[in-house]
């Protein structure tokens, strides 16, 4: 089976449950010959050299990525052709004759979306998922700095921020995924979620709420925490339509120190 | 950086009026009115001024308030944030100058909060207390050299002629966490610095790179460097392309102090540029500090 024969399966996959294949989108092969026969599936947050050399390693030549290889969102390899970093992981992909995809527009369009499924299910609360409001988590009365030492805790992060008064009440939290911490509003108590932009946003929502009395939080994961496990998650789907092939997760992991 | 309580701040602010004792009553009340300058008039300075042609499609301008505004002081800050601003009125200051948005978004459209009791309540304070604001961001960072660097290096005890070019400082050899904990203590930093690298990675060239860390000018730059000190480099740009060089060999860190912190020396480099402007107005550079602190200490 080749790495294009999968990608067909998926998008199959995909049309059976009314997800069409948009005409633009990222999710395309990033490096590698799409007939490559395949020995396995490597599913990942993103294609780092480290994944790269852990998949090769494990004889999973496929790499199916949730976000860029190439450092930029569209994989725009103009500006790095001459960079040493950039030339040595081309050359390590063609070595070891690794093919990479993406697949991030379409896997956010399953519902319930994996990336986001992936995320609760590795803090422990699919069970608090609010019935009809997509993404609101009901948990246990707890505090922010409760809450912030217990996700800490879940995921083992190094390096998840926090802002917002630690000894204020939580109950409604709004989890997202990747570059997308929810806006936060009133109907919430404290956003989770990988990257933000502190230009404009919760940051400075937050400062203000305190400032009128009416406090907010947000758990700033990073963007590989937030995000890694919805690959497993997205692995374990893949499993479900391709059985000729070993499938295994290999997490990128939280970048920081 | 060490961020002065509110008392201490009212008291700078309050310096010049101590000092003008000797003059009449009227004066020491309203120092800056002899000029009676509006927030238009001095706006007018500063594109006048700024050294970068005005653009066309910018997110520069006044956010909340009358323009015609005579104005009593100015407060220079990175976040006009609700404190800042109570802060700002404290002191006697009625403009506000921002580096970021106020009403949480790159156009300082409320969208979805416009009903939102935060937003309103934000709203409500800059209109009862009659303030101005206005956004310096597009053409401040825009002037060459980036007044946000040196400004940075500046709050790093690091002296200009340390600067080697692109943005980079040679700076005696240390250790990356040694490095870490000169940034720590010099930008008062709370929870919000995170690193890629080993702590006895050793140090002689630091490129700064406050506000946002794009991936082309870190690509054109970063072979020059040990270290990189980035503002808010983003995770699927300058974070995996330094994890990927220290993959493939090369001696690099990376330094995320967040873009808040980053950007705070640059705005009180701005407020002394604006003072230049309007000498015999208050100008008073207001922190914000750290917006996160560590879920992990």
């Amino acid at each position: 089976m080749t790495a294009q024969e999968i990608v067909s399966r998926i998008q199959q996959q995909l049309a059976g449950q009314k997800i069409n294949w948009r005409t633009e989108t990222v999710d395309t092969f990033k490096a590698g010959d799409p007939e490559t026969p395949v020995a396995g599936i490597a599913t990942t947050g993103m294609a780092t050299f480290g994944v790269l050399k852990r998949a090769a390693k494990a004889n999973r030549n496929f790499v199916i990525t949730h976000e860029p290889t190439f450092y930029n969102h569209q994989d725009v390899t103009t500006a790095l052709a001459q960079d040493p970093t950039y030339m040595a992981k081309q050359r390590f992909i063609r070595e070891n004759r690794l093919v990479v995809w993406r697949f991030h527009d379409h896997a956010h369009m399953l519902r319930p979306d994996p990336l986001v499924a992936g995320s609760a299910r590795a803090l422990d609360w699919t069970t608090y998922a609010s019935p009809n409001e997509p993404r609101i988590y009901v948990l246990p009365p707890t505090t922010l700095g409760a809450l912030a030492a217990e996700v800490t805790r879940r995921l083992n992060g190094r390096a998840i921020r926090v802002s917002g008064d630690p000894s204020m009440k939580v109950t409604r939290v709004a989890l997202g995924p990747g570059y997308g911490v929810p806006a936060l509003t009133t109907a919430v108590d404290v956003a989770v979620g990988g990257e933000a932009s502190e230009s404009g946003g919760n940051a400075e929502y937050i400062a203000d709420a305190m400032a009128a009395g009416q406090p907010k939080g947000m758990i700033v994961l990073g963007h590989m925490l937030s995000e890694d496990f919805g690959m497993r998650e997205v692995g374990d789907w893949l499993r479900g339509f391709l059985t000729e092939v070993p499938i295994d997760w290999i997490p990128a992991g939280e970048p920081f120190e | 950086m060490i961020r002065p309580t509110r008392r201490a701040f009212v008291q700078a602010a309050a310096a010049p009026v101590i000092a003008g004792a000797g003059l009449s009553r009227a004066a020491e009340i309203q120092p800056a009115r002899a000029a009676d300058l509006t927030a238009q008039q001095l706006i007018d300075r500063i594109r006048g001024a700024v050294g970068i042609p005005w653009k066309e499609k910018t997110i520069d301008g006044f956010k909340a308030g009358d323009p015609a505004t005579v104005l009593t002081g100015v407060a220079v800050t990175v976040a006009a944030r609700l404190d800042t601003l109570k802060r700002a009125a404290a002191a006697g200051c009625n403009l506000v100058i921002a580096q970021e948005p106020v009403f949480y978004g790159a156009n300082d459209e409320p969208g979805n909060r416009a009903t939102d009791a935060v937003y309103l309540a934000k709203k409500a304070y800059i209109e009862q207390a009659k303030l101005v604001l206005w956004r310096f961001a597009d053409h401040w960072n825009a002037r060459q050299p980036d007044p946000r660097v040196a400004a940075l290096a500046e709050a790093l005890s690091w002296p200009a002629a340390s600067n080697i070019g692109e943005g980079i400082y040679r700076i005696p050899e240390t250790s990356l966490s040694a490095l870490m904990t000169h940034i720590r203590s010099r930008l008062g930093v709370r929870g919000g610095m995170r690193h890629v690298g080993p702590p006895d990675l050793r140090v002689r060239t630091v490129l700064l790179s406050p506000g946002t860390t794009d991936l082309p000018s870190t690509v054109a730059r970063l072979s020059g460097a040990d270290a990189i000190v980035a503002g808010e480099p983003r995770e699927w740009e300058v974070v995996p392309y330094v994890l990927d060089a220290r993959e493939n060999g090369a001696a690099k860190a990376l330094i995320a102090v967040g873009r808040i912190v980053s950007e705070e020396p640059g705005m009180r480099a701005c407020a002394a540029w604006v003072r230049t402007l309007a000498p015999s107005l208050r100008v008073e550079p207001l922190p914000v500090g750290d917006p996160y602190w560590s879920a992990s200490s």
